[in-house]
């Protein structure tokens, strides 16, 4: 059974109490929910947080699913989230996803992701939580995966 | 008081309250105007952009749902700019719009079919192929969602958050991946559910028990009264030659607003010919003989009899006085469904009474000073009686203790039971039982009390079996001998013709 640890629970009894609404906290509490848990949000760790605040569980799922920062399913140490929307779209950023995909690579996790709020730098994508990279080609995102998969 | 304040609308000035909004004042002017997402008993979502209008020396359109009217707005929907914008809001909806009608429940009282064939483009422009999404997905005992015909309009959700608050329902996803869903499984399974098929406005929810039963353009509809329950929420009951098909919530802002309970959607099928008690019946342990009800009542002696008068509360004011005048009694014994949880009340609109009317059951006593007991003086007195007359409850299937009431007043030596339908227990008695059949709340005409002391008047709409008679006529045929009931003014205007000769003509 998931639980938060004691700090967890402690953040989040926070969060809800400083906004307007208890819904505008499910973001940052998702996000802790998805650090406690490796990762990514389980529908247990969803039933979990709508009994901690008191929200439906349907209230919480919208959020996760409308969101592609959250992770409905396990994810690799190396997470890449690769920008698909317009502006990247645009400047290649599916065809590096499809190319990345035939790499097979066992240690990393492909997703599509909507709009990294970047686009001025397309094409943009992010590996886990760390700074975007920007104006990103084939070759440098390639090469980065090799080097971190090896070490 | 409020404010009351100006405004023209498709030409038309109108003054209506401050704060209203545009959709409002069209809806009180009785003008068109195309909307999915707005619900008068729903907050406001603006999300299907199709309540579009034009406000004189605003350059540009805005939504009739979400904008309140100011003093002096001169307002149009007539005009080509918002014609042309609503045709296009409907494209869009119409993007990933399987258009599956022809297989589709909901067709005959779909919104975006009715709004089609106003604003339709009728040549497609799109060149992408349709999205494809769920089909036939299960929300739990009583709704299914079809994805694919979701126009998204979120009138579900809100009626899940903020009228039974239940919270089932979300919308998953986004873009054109969004759907309409429920969280693993947590099904849609609250008292009220159905509401949500009543409000969707295209066929993305439907009802698993009316769904391919009837086209709904075959069906009639009448307005009645719910008899689940003493609220006695106001309904449309859904008909045609074959019987009742289904009920619906009719609006009404001090009752039941736009709503009603899923339990209350079946107490139709009680009114069908399938199960009725279609003629009377005299029963002993020895045969049973089969008669008309007024030989049955010829048959009943009741003169120098001691008699005893259980009552339930489905039966109208009317019935009750004609019944209370006549017989005389000093007490009468009130039969309830359930004492345990009668007063039971889910701070909406279920009540553990599951009688329309007991509320008129008792002003007619109380009217008369009569004693009220219940069934457990009965017990005690059976013995001393002669005959027992049950004015039986309407709906059997309310009435959990049925069986054993039955079997309580079988020690009756004498027994007529007043029902729409009969029972087992009753055919093979010791003593000597009457059934008579009775009318149901859709074959008669009269009022009930509901609890909050609210007279509602509830009308004829067709006789389903011919051989019923409601406790006025009943008495009428007592008093009288007679058996024409067309000879008395006060029932003949009651009296509807045979619902089925009127379709086919006289036998
Ligand atoms: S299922 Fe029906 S009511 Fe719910 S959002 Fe879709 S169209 Fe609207
Ligand atoms: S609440 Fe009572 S009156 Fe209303 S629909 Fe349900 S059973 Fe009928
Ligand atoms: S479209 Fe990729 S960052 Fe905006
Ligand atoms: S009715 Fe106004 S936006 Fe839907």
């Amino acid at each position: 059974m998931f639980k938060l640890s004691p700090e967890g629970i402690e953040f989040v009894k926070k969060e809800m109490v400083r906004y307007e609404t208890k819904l505008s906290a499910v973001i940052p509490c998702l996000y802790r929910v998805q650090d406690e848990n490796e990762g990514w949000i389980s529908p247990e760790c969803v039933a979990y947080l709508s009994r901690l605040m008191d929200l439906g569980e349907s209230e919480i799922y919208e959020v996760l699913t409308f969101y592609t920062m959250f992770n409905q399913k396990p994810v690799k140490p190396l997470h890449v989230q690769v920008c698909c929307n317009v502006s990247c779209a645009m400047q290649g950023s599916r065809k590096i996803l499809e190319e990345l995909k035939k790499q097979n690579n066992s240690n990393v996790t492909l997703s599509a992701v909507e709009c990294l709020g970047s686009c001025d730098t397309a094409p943009v994508l992010q590996i886990n939580r760390e700074p975007y990279m920007e104006k990103v080609s084939l070759e440098q995102i390639t090469k980065t995966l090799q080097e971190r998969t090896s070490s | 008081m409020k404010k009351m304040i100006k405004c023209t609308i498709n030409n038309y000035p109108v003054e209506v309250e401050e704060g209203t909004t545009i959709i409002q004042a069209f809806k009180k002017l009785e003008q068109e105007i195309a909307h999915y997402c707005w619900h008068p008993g729903l907050s406001i979502a603006g999300v299907c952009r199709l309540c579009m209008v034009e406000i004189e020396g605003n350059n540009k359109l805005q939504i009739a749902c979400n904008t309140v009217v100011q003093d002096g707005m001169v307002i149009t929907n007539q005009s080509q700019k918002v014609k042309d914008t609503v045709r296009w809001g409907l494209e869009f909806h119409l993007i990933n719009h399987p258009l599956d009608c022809p297989i589709c429940d909901q067709a005959g009282e779909c919104v975006l079919q009715e709004q089609y064939m106003k604003f339709g483009a009728y040549q497609p422009l799109m060149s992408e192929d349709k999205v494809k999404k769920r089909k036939v997905v299960d929300l739990g005992s009583k709704i299914v969602l079809d994805t694919e015909r979701c126009i998204l309009c979120a009138r579900c959700t809100r009626f899940t958050d903020e009228i039974s608050k239940t919270k089932e329902l979300g919308i998953f996803n986004r873009g054109d991946r969004s759907e309409i869903g429920i969280f693993k499984n947590k099904p849609l399974e609250n008292d009220y559910a159905l509401n949500t098929v009543d409000i969707c406005p295209v066929g993305a929810l439907t009802s698993k028990k009316f769904r391919f039963q009837q086209r709904v353009w075959y069906l009639k509809k009448a307005p009645s009264v719910c008899t689940g329950c003493s609220t006695g929420c106001n309904i449309d009951v859904y008909y045609n030659e074959e019987g009742l098909w289904r009920i619906r919530p009719r609006h009404n802002s001090s009752i039941n607003q736009y709503w009603m309970c899923d339990k209350g959607r079946e107490t139709f099928k009680h009114v069908n010919p399938s199960g009725r008690l279609k003629s009377s019946f005299r029963h002993t342990a020895e045969q049973t003989e089969k008669m008309t009800t007024f030989q049955a009542l010829q048959t009943l002696k009741l003169d120098s009899k001691k008699i005893g008068l259980v009552l339930t509360g489905s039966y109208t004011c009317e019935e009750y006085d004609a019944f209370l005048d006549f017989f005389q009694l000093h007490s009468i014994y009130h039969w309830k469904n359930n004492p345990k949880n009668f007063e039971d009340y889910d701070n909406f609109l279920i009540r553990g009474d599951k009688n329309p009317n007991t509320k008129g059951l008792l002003e007619s006593i109380n009217k008369r000073q009569l004693k009220l007991e219940d069934c457990t003086q009965l017990e005690q007195n059976i013995s001393h009686l002669d005959l027992l007359i049950v004015c039986a409850p309407e709906n059997h299937k309310l009435y959990p203790c049925l069986e054993e009431k039955i079997n309580l007043f079988l020690k009756s030596k004498e027994l007529v039971w007043i029902s729409p339908h009969s029972h087992t227990l009753l055919q093979k008695p010791i003593n000597t039982v009457w059934t008579i059949p009775s009318k149901t709340y859709f074959e008669k005409t009269g009022t009930f009390i509901n609890h909050h002391g609210t007279r509602q008047k509830i009308k004829a709409v067709a006789s389903i079996v011919d051989s019923a008679r409601s406790l006025e006529e009943i008495i009428h045929i007592l008093k009288t001998g007679q058996t024409d009931l067309t000879q008395i003014a006060s029932i003949r205007d009651k009296m509807k013709t045979n619902y089925f000769m009127e379709q086919k003509g006289s036998l």
